[in-house]
């Protein structure tokens, strides 16, 4: 496997359990979406920062070992996971909460169960909500982020990604797969804007964060409640036009003809 | 693939790999022998549904472009333009059914399958607008494979921006109905074509988020012959109604007369 995706899917990746622990001395989790069930690659609720902020947040985890990985789906998120994301995300707006998701996910589960279950809708529902929140919310890549599962938990008004993070449409492998192998999976995150710095440079992320640094928790942290001051002058009616307007300026990047 | 080819009234049927001529194919362009309904283009869409001589297509200046320079891209779009004769994946306009005035969005899968890009979105949401502008209820016809990947995160992003417009047409209480043919997957099936107020799924059509081939590469599972069918999604409780395609143009008629719509520049 290449290095980089390696990295990403390492058992000693810093994960959003983590930090949601060290955000968040006060933190009550929130479980199961009241129909289907619970998602255990899910860890989502609502608390305090240490210097009194609420916040809900939203994490993503691929699991550590073989059992936990199994049980988390390889952070695969399943329906109950967007349905239990979206009732968090209603009740963060309902008690005026910033959302803060993490994700690090492989994209959306490929299995029957979450067809017969209508992923489509359930990942639709989200990216509509997160759209239309009416408090802030912030996307943090700890690891990868690909196709609509991932954009689900990235319709923020700012996208903070790791430096060694990706973002796509698709994982790298199918990226790969859709050149018939003439290009290997290495090759495959340089042909379109998936890394943090390309796509900052770009203007759809905000902030990049070296992953190397001692403290970086502690950095993360500091950057999300930056971003949280930031927006908290915004109203409801301009945070969604802000949110829109800030993947409208990415999309405006592609010439019309 | 083509269905149409250029020259030569024999075409085999995808389902069944019978021989079918041309004029075999029907109006409603069904397989005499194994009843498949082909995928229609808009254009044969757009004849299907409107009332004569009613649709006015919108301006649609965007054209796709290999902006990232991704490998073989730029001759794919070449292709996809010859064979399907289009511009981009998707026609809008205004017309008329049954003197309803509507605006019609029909994607078609014969431009690189369909796949939401950059230009793709644009013309939604202009379209999406421009309802909104003209007080009309949209028709979204999809035929899709998902995002398309050859634009990377600028074709994802259309999935957030074209339900951020379609909330819009929703806060401006025009109803959107939504008909899924085949395909709708991926990234269309996950962002705009079950949000409609209404979601109807053409008889025989294909329509889920991850395809066969990409479960059946994550696990060895057999899948039910009926998996991720327009009848499968209807007993699921996932669409209202599973129309035929002779009966669409009257559905979608019926449906309009009941919503009322008049629209404020009379049409037709």
């Amino acid at each position: 496997m290449d290095d980089r995706l390696r990295r990403l899917r390492a058992a000693d990746r810093l994960r959003a359990p983590q930090v949601i622990e060290a955000l968040l001395p006060t933190f009550v989790a929130q479980h199961g979406d009241r129909l289907l069930g619970d998602d255990a690659a899910l860890t989502a609720g609502f608390g305090r920062t240490a210097e009194n902020l609420g916040l809900a947040v939203l994490g993503i985890d691929r699991g550590t070992d073989v059992a936990s990985r199994r049980q988390k789906n390889g952070g695969a998120v399943t329906v109950p996971g967007y349905r239990t994301a979206l009732r968090v995300v209603q009740h963060a707006a309902k008690f005026q909460l910033p959302v803060v998701s993490f994700i690090n996910m492989p994209g959306a589960d490929a299995s029957p169960i979450s067809e017969r279950f209508n992923q489509s809708q359930a990942i639709a529902d989200l990216i509509a909500a997160m759209g239309q929140l009416t408090v802030p919310n912030v996307a943090v890549f700890l690891g990868e982020g690909h196709s609509g599962g991932a954009l689900a938990f990235a319709n923020a008004n700012r996208l903070i990604m790791l430096d060694d993070s990706l973002f796509n449409v698709a994982s790298p492998e199918a990226v790969a797969a859709i050149l018939h192998g003439q290009q290997t999976v290495s090759e495959a995150i340089d042909l379109l804007p998936m890394t943090a710095a390309d796509l900052q440079q770009r203007g759809l992320v905000d902030t990049v964060i070296d992953h190397r640094q001692a403290d970086l928790v502690a950095v993360i942290k500091q950057r999300i409640v930056t971003a949280v001051n930031e927006l908290q002058s915004l109203s409801p009616v301009e945070l969604i036009a802000q949110r829109e307007a800030k993947f409208q300026a990415f999309l405006a990047q592609w010439p019309i003809n | 693939m083509s269905h149409y080819p250029k020259k030569g009234l024999w075409t085999a049927c995808p389902a069944c790999g019978r021989h079918v001529h041309a004029g075999q194919w029907g109006p409603w362009q069904q397989c005499p022998y194994c009843q498949h309904w082909q995928r229609l283009t808009a254009a044969q869409r757009i004849h299907q549904l409107v009332d004569p001589d009613s649709f006015q297509a919108l301006a649609t200046p965007e054209r796709p472009k290999n902006q990232l320079g991704f490998p073989g891209y730029t001759k794919k779009l070449a292709q996809a333009a010859t064979i399907s004769g289009l511009t981009e994946a998707v026609v809008t306009g205004t017309a008329t059914m049954a003197t309803w005035p509507v605006m019609l969005i029909v994607m078609d899968s014969h431009f690189m399958m369909g796949t939401l890009n950059t230009a793709v979105t644009r013309r939604i949401t202009t379209a999406l607008e421009q309802a909104q502008v003209q007080q009309l209820p949209v028709v979204l016809v999809t035929a899709s494979g998902g995002a398309r990947m050859q634009e990377g995160v600028y074709a994802l992003v259309g999935m957030n921006l074209v339900l951020a417009a379609v909330v819009r047409l929703a806060a401006a209480k025009l109803p959107l109905i939504t008909v899924l043919t085949d395909p709708t997957m991926g990234g269309v099936s996950a962002s705009f074509a079950f949000k409609g107020d209404l979601v109807l799924a053409e008889a025989g059509a294909k329509i889920g988020f991850a395809g066969p081939r990409v479960i059946q590469q994550t696990m060895p599972v057999t899948l039910p012959p009926d998996f991720q069918t327009a009848a499968s999604l209807y007993q699921q409780g996932a669409v209202d109604a599973v129309v035929v395609r002779p009966d669409l143009r009257d559905k979608l008629t019926t449906i309009l007369a009941a919503y009322q719509c008049s629209g404020v520049t009379p049409r037709g």
